[in-house]
């Protein structure tokens, strides 16, 4: 409460004494300030990466459309793989909101420590969601690893939710079925204004393991029509 | 020490104890709040009601953290006012040394109100809100209507619509496609909520009917209930 009481104070604080520090005369000047505290986000990294955003995007299909991520969708460990994969692209409108964060086991493995990612599939009327506590997978009991790394644009970083060695189980509506599925963002306006449009989200589908049902398909790695990614963590 | 001097040590004092400050927001984060709230559909008319749902509401977010939350509904349908299925909602916040901002997104498809007088494939309102080193800022960008018919007007595809277009719905009130109503300074603080469809059903009240003409004569038109598709909210601030 303390440290909350002191931040919410402390740019006006701050600003009075600047004056009296700098001139014989109080600052009279009161329009707003733009607040001076910001730092340029360091590295994003696993152990300590905390990743929100949500939006939407627009998948077309198509690698040269305006909104598709190209530059940025090869990742260095090949993992995911240039879309689609699985095929076909999932195409139209596809809105989404995350909250995760990361942490590395006892083999420094990254791994999602909670997380709650909700991928809703409007041309078919799908909504997953994946919900993580503990280090496991609610849908499946399992852990679910992850992986942060610099972007080829050099832009900023990207985080892969559920590595292909495991992927991770996501919940299927209407129906309670279950899926496996792989998410992707990109934080690439970091430190930046944020309506650049230039962060990405790709989300994977397949239900591969006995019992499973949802559509197959993959988004590849799409601009945001709107909404927001930020790593915020690290 | 002469009072010179002293005005001296007092004016370095204030300047380190600002420097510290500085540091220690620095370190200890950005001083901002975070604020979302999604929701699909929202009936309050003489037909019947219905709350805001499915309501996804952001959980406090202090520190350097984050959180989101979510509401899926399968379909809605109040007689005579607003049919609809395919209900989600979505918000998520984060406060970070560099940015915070918040996010939120709602969606309602197969809308039917009022008995057709307006529909839509589907309604999207998507907003977000940001602060960071160069400001604060909000937007709609991604809110759209597919198919969107009003009152026997229709818009084809998927689109945006101006913000606050305001249609006549005679006899019946009128309806805000696109309604934003934004909030802060836009340097601190920043927010903006999105309805895209927001019906105000208005009623003649106090006014004398006219036995030969049958016209009422006089009264005020009162807003007697209200309809709302696809609705979202962000907002950041100190």
């Amino acid at each position: 409460m303390l440290t909350h009481t002191i931040l919410r104070f402390g740019p006006g604080l701050a600003a009075g004494l600047l004056a009296v520090a700098c001139s014989d005369r109080p600052n009279v000047n009161m329009a707003p300030k733009r607040p001076s505290f910001w730092v340029t986000p360091p590295p994003a990294q696993c152990p300590t990466g905390k990743w929100t955003g949500g939006g939407r995007i627009d998948p077309t299909g198509t690698r040269t459309a305006a909104n598709y991520d190209n530059v940025d969708e090869p990742s260095p460990t090949g993992d995911p793989p240039p879309a689609p994969e699985p095929a076909p692209y999932f195409t139209g409108k596809f809105t989404f909101g995350f909250n995760v964060f990361l942490a590395t086991n006892a083999a420094n493995r990254c791994f999602v420590q909670k997380g709650e990612i909700e991928v809703n599939g409007h041309p078919f009327k799908v909504a997953w969601h994946v919900s993580i506590h503990d280090g496991v997978d609610t849908f499946s009991g399992d852990s679910v690893f992850a992986n942060v790394f610099a972007d080829n644009s050099g832009r900023g970083f990207c985080l892969v939710v559920g590595t292909a060695d495991a992927f991770m189980t996501a919940r299927v509506n209407p129906g309670q079925g279950r899926e496996t599925a792989q998410f992707e963002v990109c934080d690439n306006d970091r430190g930046k204004p944020q309506n650049s449009r230039t962060d990405a989200m790709r989300w994977r589908a397949a239900p591969i393991h006995s019992g499973e049902t949802g559509p197959t398909g993959d988004t590849g790695l799409t601009y945001l029509t709107g909404g927001n990614i930020v790593e915020h963590g690290s | 020490m002469n009072d010179k001097s002293m005005h001296w040590v007092n004016r370095l004092a204030a300047l380190g104890l600002v420097v510290g400050l500085v540091a220690g927001l620095a370190v200890a984060g950005s001083a901002q709040s975070v604020g979302g709230q999604a929701y699909s559909t929202y009936v309050n008319t003489p037909l019947g009601s219905s709350s805001q749902s499915p309501l996804a509401v952001l959980p406090a977010v202090t520190g350097t953290d984050g959180a989101e939350a979510d509401a899926e509904g399968s379909a809605l349908n109040v007689v005579g006012a607003l049919s609809s299925d395919f209900l989600n909602s979505i918000t998520s916040g984060e406060i970070g040394t560099a940015e915070a901002g918040a996010q939120s997104t709602s969606s309602a498809a197969s809308v039917n109100i009022l008995n057709g007088l307006i529909t839509a494939d589907e309604v999207v309102a998507n907003v977000m809100s940001s602060a960071g080193q160069s400001g604060a800022l909000s937007d709609a960008a991604g809110s759209t209507f597919t198919n969107l018919t009003v009152a026997g007007q229709s818009l084809s595809g998927d689109q945006a619509v101006a913000p606050n277009t305001n249609v006549s719905l005679p006899g019946v009130g009128y309806v805000v496609l696109n309604e934003q109503i934004p909030t802060g300074d836009g340097v601190t603080s920043s927010g903006l909520t999105v309805n895209m469809i927001h019906v105000y059903l208005q009623s003649l009240v106090g006014g004398i009917l006219n036995p030969i003409t049958g016209q009422t004569l006089g009264g005020t038109l009162q807003t007697t209930g209200e309809i709302i598709v696809g609705s979202a909210t962000s907002s950041v601030g100190p």
